[in-house]
């Protein structure tokens, strides 16, 4: 029965849905890693802002109503210690990483102040940088070396997008 | 190299740059399903992830540059992609998502699409205290 289903069909219906299924075969699927993102669900209320480093996952993670930066080790699926870098009365805003997870660069709203600021995580500080000429920092991107910061600044009702080459 | 999103007509285009002398670096699938977001690329610059509009949907494209290759990832669950991190070996991409009223992020393996854009020269970081989960 099941063999005569294919033999009753018209060939050139037979070969359409042939080419149909190589067609649907050879399209590409994102293939969700189901471990990582269920920890990922499960550990915050919210997560966004991804940024990631070989084997790191730099995030703005909503704790009972509170957003912090996180960075978490893909490869022991958990967040490690950031001492010193979140503040209980700053607001992050964006937050990268570079590729071996030493370096984050973060916009972080402080009382009336956005600041643009560098964390070595080794070190466990915190260094704020400065702007070529005044704006305010908004979103920002550091490279995989971590040697060089791209910020989105507004100034005057623009966006401009700085450079900064950082000290290795 | 960088990459931007600048206004071209009224369009939010993604626009690659050298670096070095400041030029413009051409994309072979980037002219078209504006407006483009949160564009990223991998080490040395092979690939370049952006989040595009394909008729009401919003719709991850990684152009190979190497290759000229593009690849369309429609995200699962027939949701919407709103920012994305494409990691720098291209191994994996970082999505965020809407569910349920909540940002999410999701994680997504990239190695039977891509071929690994390999870091060169990368230091190893430095050991430090793991925190608790």
């Amino acid at each position: 029965m099941k063999d005569g289903l294919l033999r009753d069909l018209p060939s050139w219906l037979v070969i359409l849905l042939i080419c149909f299924g190589l067609v649907a075969c050879g399209r590409e699927t994102l293939r969700p890693l189901q471990s990582i993102n269920r920890s990922l669900l499960q550990s915050a209320s919210s997560r966004r802002q991804p940024a990631l480093g070989k084997r790191w996952l730099a995030t703005l993670a909503n704790h009972q109503g509170k957003e912090r930066i996180e960075l978490i080790d893909l490869r022991h699926r958990r967040p490690v210690l950031l001492p010193g870098l979140n503040r209980p009365d700053a607001q992050p805003i964006s937050v990268s990483v570079s590729a071996n997870g030493e370096r984050l660069a973060l916009v972080r709203q402080r009382d009336d102040q956005t600041e643009l600021l560098l964390y070595h995580r080794s070190m466990g500080t915190v260094h704020r940088l400065e702007l070529s000429a005044k704006g305010i920092p908004r979103h920002v991107i550091l490279d995989g070396s971590g040697r060089l910061l791209a910020v989105q600044v507004s100034r005057d009702g623009r966006w401009d997008v700085d450079l900064i080459r950082l000290p290795s | 190299m960088l990459a931007v999103i600048v206004d071209q007509r009224g369009r939010p285009t993604v626009q690659l740059r050298d670096l070095r002398d400041g030029k413009i670096l051409p994309l072979r699938h980037f002219s078209r399903h504006q407006p483009h977001s949160s564009p990223s690329l991998s080490w040395n610059g092979r690939y370049l992830a952006v989040i595009t509009q394909k008729g009401n949907r919003r719709l991850t494209i990684i152009e190979d540059r190497l290759t000229g290759r593009i690849h369309p990832l429609p995200l699962p669950g027939g949701r919407d992609p709103v920012s994305l991190s494409l990691a720098p070996d291209a191994r994996q991409l970082a999505l965020q998502v809407a569910d349920q009223g909540h940002w999410r992020v999701e994680l997504f393996d990239l190695s039977q699409i891509l071929e690994p854009d390999p870091i060169r020269g990368l230091k190893r970081s430095t050991p430090t205290k793991e925190g608790r989960p």
